[in-house]
């Protein structure tokens, strides 16, 4: 009896270390694995976000990492760079490895939309090392002054669709500062169309004419391929706000109060309007806003988002050429 | 009646009688609810991927439901590890009793009887469903809290309270127990009236007298009786599905409520569970949110609103049909036992609904059963998004059809005329007609 | 010859149980006449939130040419028909579409088939192909079963009075 006792408790003692010890054994042994390499655990916003916020890293030394999410699928990329977005999914673990050749301060995100707060999913990656800084050169908006703060309503507009193919057959009639990018950068659509109206040259032309001209320096300055990139950057990161098709309607918006030109003069952030007084964006198929704002204006509030609108800031995570094709792509809704 | 007794067997009763089987069962369950509650804890919190969700509420609640249940009553009870570690101390020994054991040994307390507390965990299980169901932390921190209840509790009282009392699987268990095909009585019961001692009611950790067990419902199958009975009086009988039911026995009241509680438990998760209805998900997944005091009110109103009101009107006119001198509480009684397979097949039918679909998360958590990334048997990653199939449709179908079967059966049975029958078979047929629309409607 | 009336009276006794597995089978298998309605061309938009689909409920007639577009409206959703090899993933922002023939009939679930947080493995909707005969049968089924009830019931009490006289 005794006997029988003894190897009864043996078995359960052993069998509870077994589970017990593969617990164990497994845990130091991912302990180990991990000890090479971050483990980052991505979350929505609303539950932590990313469980590792900074990075410290060095020149050409690589970075293992070990991603997973916690709750939806997300994305790891880092701004700026060619470094591919990785998916990562829910409970599944994904390893990428980062390797920076310049020292600066790089910014990591989430690439697929996890919510109404799924840009504020960002770290950082602070690189040392010897060479250059990464620098960024401050945003044309800034050095040309742009207060792009301001209403830019178009002071006038198409009266029809325009065609650069007719435009174009004027070319050689226009002055030439409008070939020039710094020109094309730093005014709006509407602007030029007055500038150019107000050339003797071309007094013979017909104010839809002179549209065709305006239209025609923008397809100038954008190639097919860059308003394919605009288009896949703003589908992937800008039409959950500003909608699909450019009318500021998107999912992640609809339920603010739209976007009232009148009432925007008193924009109270304290007004009951929703939540924190927040309104729908700006309706980029409506030529009276979008022909009113220059490229440089548009890259600016790219760059730096629209304080307390809800709009965020992709300063460092976009290439100038990204930016550059995105804002080409957002005049293709208003023309 | 067509009984086999197992004992007669001697490779069947060498296996019953021999504590070492059993003993081994719950030394692996034990070790694996150990296993279990470390997952659930430390695990990934994505469910799919953490054997704690997985093991709990798709392997081993579907197996409670399609396996042992059904083909062997309350068989999960005797192998079960939640009672073992305060029972081992109570008897002072893990392989057999010393004598030497620890424990205040109180009685339960009378009010406190009946399966009226373990309806009300089950409600409450249900209330807190959607949580438990998908949170492997919850799910750990429920089993720890459980295996600690009874560990506490079997300290102070005696015998199996926790399991008698409270246990609300305990409850679900045994009453459909009484629908299973295995049951342990006495055989001779001469023998048993000669018999001064009743080894064998102090052996019970249930508390039981075999001589005097009439259900199923409120046997264990531990097989201690068997064990300890000096004259091999003892028969663990394979019998008819359903033997527990008939004219001659009857549900006490708490058992009537536990099986109307089962009813609408079935009938909310498959509506939450396997309904189009979002809100109803969200509303029972926010805990605490007004959504949720909505949901909380809708169950609560089905369990005790609703089924038992139609319930008591259909045995009210069968009170009405029968002979003068019923009454209604008899009735209700006798016609209480109709709930059982009623809602037994329905249960199973709920379980096929979801069990063939997401069965294939199953052996990736094997695989990977913290969700830590590993491959220890090569399927991390092979979970699939699982599909109902017209196959799995139309089991759903004949069981339910069985169960209707099953109860107008036993309606048809306990009533003195087919037309006392009536109002019941009626019950049956729109509690049936609800669980079709909501599984495959 | 005692055990041609054992026969007799086994066949006596069960014949009612033939009598309801033919029922039954018949129930199951009888075709029915396909309706014949023209087929149509059916645009649905389907929005995927955590842990729903609005709407929950698509009915369509057997044959209809089915454009589905499903909008993600908080994370990443997908939408797969059970029976149906079709699968769309949408994100946020860019909603997607896809075409299918419902040759099917029946109810068929619809699931998220990305994993979106807790209640994901619930979120369910349905589609329904013409009109959802299995339902009605399994209804035709039911009062077979309760019928059959009656039935086993006389039969076994019958037998009972017989043996006791």
């Amino acid at each position: 009896m005794v006997k029988k006792e003894r190897i009864a408790r043996v078995l359960v003692v052993l069998f509870v270390f077994i589970a017990v010890l593969i617990f164990v054994v497994g845990w130091l042994k991912n302990q180990n694995l991990n000890a090479d390499s971050i483990q980052i655990h991505a979350r929505m916003p609303e539950n932590g976000g990313w469980s590792v916020t900074s990075i410290n890293a060095e020149t050409n030394q690589p970075i293992h990492l070990k991603l997973t999410s916690d709750d939806v699928v997300h994305g790891f990329a880092i701004g700026k760079t060619n470094h591919p977005a990785v998916d990562i999914f829910p409970g599944e673990f994904v390893e990428t490895t980062l390797l920076f050749d310049k020292p600066g301060t790089y910014t990591f995100y989430c690439t697929r939309w996890c919510g109404v707060n799924h840009w504020r999913m960002r770290g950082t990656i602070d690189v040392r090392g010897e060479g250059p800084l990464v620098t960024n050169p401050p945003p044309a908006y800034l050095q040309l002054g742009i207060d792009i703060d301001t209403e830019h309503e178009a002071e006038v507009i198409p009266a029809t669709d325009v065609s650069p193919q007719t435009g174009s057959l004027f070319a050689d009639d226009l002055p030439s500062y409008v070939l020039d990018q710094e020109t094309y950068f730093s005014n709006s659509p509407a602007k030029i169309w007055m500038r150019l109206r107000a050339e003797p040259t071309l007094s013979e032309l017909s104010d839809q004419e002179v549209w065709d001209v305006v239209a025609w320096i923008w397809q100038k300055n954008t190639s097919p391929s860059m308003i394919e990139t605009g288009q896949t950057l703003y589908a992937e990161n800008c039409a959950a706000c500003h909608g699909e098709t450019g009318k500021g309607d998107g999912i992640m918006v609809r339920d603010l109060p739209k976007h009232d030109s009148d009432e925007h003069s008193t924009n109270d952030p304290h007004s009951e309007s929703g939540m924190g007084g927040l309104i729908r964006p700006h309706d980029f198929t409506d030529a009276n806003h979008v022909l009113g704002a220059s490229p440089a204006l548009f890259s600016g509030k790219i760059i730096r988002g629209g304080m307390g609108t809800g709009m965020p800031y992709w300063g460092p995570i976009f290439t100038e050429e990204q930016i550059n094709a995105l804002v080409s792509y957002i005049y293709t809704f208003a023309w | 009646m067509n009984r086999v007794d197992l004992t007669r067997f001697p490779k069947t009763s060498a296996l019953l009688r021999s504590r070492w089987p059993q003993f081994l069962l719950r030394a692996v369950t034990l070790a694996g609810f150990v296993f279990t509650i470390l997952a659930g804890l430390f695990g990934s919190v994505v469910g799919s991927h953490n054997f704690a969700i997985i093991f709990v509420w798709i392997a081993w609640w579907s197996a409670l439901k399609l396996f042992f249940i059904p083909f062997g009553g309350r068989s999960w009870c005797s192998i079960c590890p939640i009672p073992m570690p305060g029972e081992w101390m109570q008897k002072g020994g893990l392989f057999s009793p010393s004598g030497k054991g620890f424990g205040l040994g109180k009685r339960w307390p009378k009010k406190l009887r009946g399966n009226w507390l373990q309806a009300g965990g089950f409600l409450l299980i249900g209330l807190f469903g959607a949580v438990t169901l998908t949170s492997a932390r919850v799910t750990a921190l429920i089993l720890l809290f459980i295996i600690i209840l009874a560990f506490v509790l079997s300290l102070v009282f005696e015998r199996r309270s926790f399991c008698n009392y409270l246990c609300p699987i305990g409850g679900f268990t045994g009453l459909y127990a009484q629908a299973g095909p295995v049951e342990v009585r006495v055989k001779e019961k001469q023998v048993c009236a000669e018999h001064s001692e009743k080894t064998c009611y102090t052996a019970c950790p249930w508390g039981q007298y075999p001589l005097a067990l009439k259900s199923s419902a409120d046997c264990g199958l531990c097989m201690e009786c068997l064990r300890v009975c000096p004259s091999d009086n003892i028969a663990v009988n394979l019998r008819p599905w359903g033997s527990d039911l008939g004219p001659k026995s009857k549900q006490s009241l708490d058992e009537v409520f536990l099986g109307l509680v089962m009813l609408a438990s079935v009938l909310v998760d498959s509506a939450v569970f396997l309904g189009p209805w979002g809100q109803l998900k969200t509303a029972a997944y926010e805990i605490g949110s007004l959504s949720w005091l909505g949901f909380a009110g809708l169950f609560l109103f089905v369990s005790f609103g609703v089924l038992p009101s139609l319930f008591s009107t259909a045995v009210w006119a069968a009170t009405k049909l029968g002979s003068a001198k019923t009454t209604f509480r008899k009735t209700l009684m006798n016609y209480g036992q109709v709930l059982v397979p009623l809602g037994l097949m329905a249960w199973i039918a709920f379980t096929v609904s979801f069990a063939f679909v997401k069965f294939s998360y199953v052996l990736p958590v094997i695989s990977d059963p913290f969700g830590w990334g590993w491959n220890l048997i090569g399927f991390t990653g092979k979970a699939q998004v699982g599909q109902s199939t017209p196959f799995s449709i139309w089991i759903q179908i004949l069981l339910l059809c069985v169960g209707l079967f099953w109860a107008s059966r036993v309606a048809n049975q306990i009533s003195e005329t087919s037309k006392q029958a009536f109002p019941i078979i009626t019950f049956s047929c729109l509690f049936s007609a609800g669980m079709l629309w909501l599984l495959i409607g | 010859m005692k055990s041609d009336s054992v026969l007799k009276n086994l066949v006596k006794k069960n014949w009612w149980i033939s009598l309801i597995v033919l029922l039954a089978l018949l129930i199951i298998f009888i075709p029915l006449p396909q309706s014949q309605n023209d087929a149509a061309d059916r645009h649905f938009q389907v929005e995927a939130s955590m842990f729903q689909f609005i709407p929950g409920r698509i009915q369509v007639n057997q044959g209809d040419r089915i454009t589905l577009e499903l909008i993600s409206t908080d994370v990443v959703h997908g939408l797969s028909i059970d029976g149906y090899d079709f699968e769309l993933i949408a994100d946020p922002g860019q909603s997607q579409t896809a075409t299918f023939i419902a040759n099917k009939t029946g109810v068929f679930r619809f699931r998220c088939s990305i994993a979106c947080g807790n209640m994901h493995p619930f979120m369910i909707g349905k589609l329904q192909v013409g009109p959802n005969w299995v339902l009605v049968r399994g209804i035709i089924l039911g009062v077979l079963a309760v019928f059959a009830a009656f039935l086993s019931f006389r039969q076994s009490s019958h037998i009972q009075k017989s043996t006791v006289s």
